[in-house]
């Protein structure tokens, strides 16, 4: 597997607990620009899917006069899909129930930084 | 003249005793155009009397003009020659509404709704009679005029239920940094208040933005296998904001200062949830 500038990023966020896969995509078109996910995951679907809420929240951000959306959170009966952008870029991190998910909005908004 | 009516036009002159009449007459509507659009209905009408949805347009044209009886007449019609007309059933409801006659306007909307449960606007609609209805303590308000200018007693039941929706999260929220609001499908504001810094009323503005992002965390779970969502939760640099499914296609809406702790604010979330969910089952 080649390495990218965000291997060090997407390999720390699919280390933590209940992790099922973690995305770098484009806030602007969904496309991937990088991922580690099970297999099974369609990871196109997720990203663009994943891009649209998080493009949608800066939207809604941005009528409220709310400043810069820093991190997502979408809770479902069977799991989370977390995110944190930064500029056109946006991590996505796909975790089971049983994820510790405070932990896990920790480590992605330390490493979002990278994210550039 | 626009590209679709031209078209539309050009089809009709071909042959004139097509149904695009109709096509063309909602289109009409659709841009503003009354006056022209009436006349295409009613020659459309002269080839085809018996068509229920040319009867249909006409009602709607009578209204866009605030012709409310004749709208009345024209949908009566479409309902004797298509008793399960839902348009026509809509359409009813309404006129009986603007007309004061709330219970009546409940037994259509009632009808229309159950045929047609994912029409945000009857859903709307039927949800706004039951709440006038309720203020109007299921008293008759007197009829209005045949124009549709509301009564008094009608315009203040109105109000009241207005009052109600502007306030419907106010004791969950009490006087902390918090506001709420509850969207429809369309992601217009059906209750609460969003009321920034500077004191602006934002609330149309933040639903506009969140139409449709409803599906979209639906479709996002769904194809991960995750199951039905029940939150969303984003964080800004000033703010966090949550967001709820409530019902089959409402949507709720907490936003709180970043000083609110994230447990807090998804407390404040459930509970503007129930309170949602019990105000838009609410009946008389």
């Amino acid at each position: 597997m080649s390495t990218t500038q965000f291997t060090g990023l997407i390999s720390t966020l699919t280390r933590q607990r209940g992790v099922l896969g973690c995305l770098v995509v484009s806030e602007r078109d969904g496309i991937i620009v990088d991922a580690d996910v099970q297999a099974g995951v369609d990871a196109a679907a997720v990203a663009a899917l994943a891009a649209a809420l998080y493009r949608r929240s800066r939207l809604c951000s941005e009528a409220a006069g709310l400043s810069t959306v820093s991190f997502l959170q979408l809770e479902s009966e069977r799991g989370h899909i977390c995110a944190a952008g930064r500029d056109d870029l946006v991590a996505v991190v796909i975790a089971e129930t049983g994820a510790p998910v405070a932990q896990l909005r920790t480590v992605i908004l330390q490493s979002v930084d990278s994210l550039v | 003249m626009s590209d679709e009516i031209r078209r539309l036009s050009d089809e009709l002159a071909r042959d004139p005793s097509s149904l695009v009449f109709i096509q063309l007459g909602e289109e009409l509507r659709r841009t503003g155009q009354l006056d022209l659009a009436l006349r295409v209905a009613l020659r459309g009408l002269e080839r085809h009397p018996h068509d229920a949805d040319a009867h249909d347009l006409l009602a709607r044209i009578h209204v866009d003009r605030n012709e409310l009886t004749a709208a009345f007449d024209e949908w009566d019609t479409v309902l004797k020659l298509a008793p399960g007309h839902v348009g026509a059933r809509k359409g009813v409801g309404y006129v009986l509404f603007k007309q004061g006659r709330l219970a009546e306007a409940e037994r259509y909307l009632s009808q229309a709704s159950a045929q047609d449960g994912g029409d945000p606007s009857i859903a709307t609609a039927l949800h706004m009679v039951r709440r006038m209805l309720h203020f109007a303590d299921g008293a008759e308000i007197p009829q209005a005029s045949a124009d549709g200018n509301g009564t008094a007693p009608l315009a203040e039941a109105g109000r009241r239920v207005e009052e109600e929706a502007r306030r419907l999260f106010a004791e969950i929220l009490g006087e902390g940094e918090q506001t709420a609001l509850l969207l429809d499908a369309s992601g217009l504001v059906t209750a609460g208040l969003y009321i920034t810094e500077d004191g602006r009323d934002v609330g149309q503005e933040v639903g506009a933005s969140l139409a449709g992002i409803r599906d979209e965390a639906a479709r996002a779970a769904e194809h991960l296998g995750l199951g039905a969502w029940s939150s969303v939760t984003f964080e800004t640099d000033v703010a966090t904001v949550a967001m709820a499914p409530v019902l089959d296609d409402s949507l709720v809406l907490v936003a709180a200062a970043r000083s609110v702790p994230l447990g807090l604010v998804r407390r404040v979330l459930q509970q503007c949830g129930r309170r949602a969910s019990v105000w838009l089952g609410a009946t008389v």
